[in-house]
């Protein structure tokens, strides 16, 4: 147990010194603070910059509260992934690269500790910036449009950050198995999006799939409800995290091994 | 002169400033840590440029290339 703390401990400082702390939940804070103000404004932007002609009387409804949590959630979905994503794609492979994990697997350290250690301080960022990022929005949201169940955003969260750790741990996954950091970048973004895309196309062929958690919790807000086969997908998704760090350390034993042994 | 500040008084500050002050923030510690780290990836007074004037998205381009981590 000891040497999980200290694993934990080694990912946090390194975290720390690069600002990740500090940028990673101010990119989120600004993503979850403009959407509700240009919602807010947007009426107005129209007006003065749309180039509709003079006494044309265009009224534009202002939209409703669980619309601008769902935009905001759909900000996060895209620019919080990519952030998320090329922030931590090196987070294996670039230690591989400079020989950083050779000095810390000399030391009896088990793999399994080594992989889970990086996983958990992934997801705890993560996580925490959505959390700090959405409570902002969810606030100015409510300042400025109209208020929604408080319980509905909670949950409406909570079902979100299962995708944000599905997406924590396909970047872990393929740092693991690649050596360059843009290829699995590339290969993770290219894979969220096609998940995401071919879901919203096909819900009826992949009511299982984690892209399918995204509407569910556009749904919990808007009536406190998700939608069909909720469980089957959240489950799915679940199954497919804990199947991707299993993966993830018997790929990267077997690698380590490999090398120390040439 | 009055419609100018007439306009500027309009502009709801209260809404503006915490995007303001967090842009602030991100802009401050890249500089720093620009300055603070000499190995950057590529020649340091253009990560000061990109920084400065790319506006939010300059300070999180310079986090996420601009630092070598050795």
């Amino acid at each position: 147990m000891n040497q999980w703390i200290i694993l934990f401990n080694k990912e946090m400082k390194e975290a720390i010194r690069n600002f990740k702390w500090i940028w990673i939940p101010l990119v989120f804070i600004l993503l979850g603070i403009i959407q509700p103000v240009t919602s807010y404004f947007l009426p107005d932007i129209l007006k003065n910059f749309g180039g509709f002609p003079e006494g044309s009387m265009l009224e534009f409804p202002l939209p409703t509260g669980p619309q601008v949590l769902a935009e905001t959630i759909g900000q996060f979905g895209q620019i919080g992934v990519l952030v998320i994503v090329l922030a931590f794609m090196g987070i294996v492979a670039g230690e591989r690269n400079s020989g950083t994990n050779i000095m810390v697997l000399v030391k009896p350290v088990s793999y399994v500790a080594y992989i889970v250690s990086k996983w958990l301080h992934m997801s705890l960022l993560a996580i925490s910036s959505f959390s700090i990022g959405f409570l902002l929005a969810s606030y100015y949201t409510f300042q400025l449009i109209e208020s929604v169940p408080i319980s509905y955003v909670i949950k409406g969260a909570v079902v979100y950050s299962i995708w944000l750790l599905f997406v924590t741990t396909l970047v872990l996954f393929f740092s693991v198995l690649f050596k360059s950091n843009a290829g699995v970048a590339a290969l993770t973004l290219g894979i969220t999006i096609i998940i995401s895309l071919m879901s919203s196309i096909t819900p009826d062929l992949l009511r299982w799939s984690p892209g399918m958690i995204a509407s569910h919790s556009h749904s919990i807000f808007q009536s406190g409800e998700a939608g069909e086969y909720f469980w089957l997908s959240i489950s799915c998704t679940i199954v497919l995290i804990i199947l991707m760090i299993i993966l993830s350390i018997i790929n990267f034993k077997n690698k380590e091994t490999v090398t120390h042994t040439t | 002169m009055n419609e100018i500040l007439l306009e500027l008084e309009s502009i709801p500050w209260g809404l503006i400033a915490p995007l303001v002050i967090i842009q602030l923030i991100l802009l401050v510690v890249a500089l720093v840590d620009c300055f603070r780290h000499n190995n950057t990836n590529g020649p340091q007074w253009v990560w000061v440029l990109v920084i400065v004037f790319g506006g939010i998205i300059g300070p999180i381009v310079y986090f996420i290339f601009g630092r070598r981590n050795d």
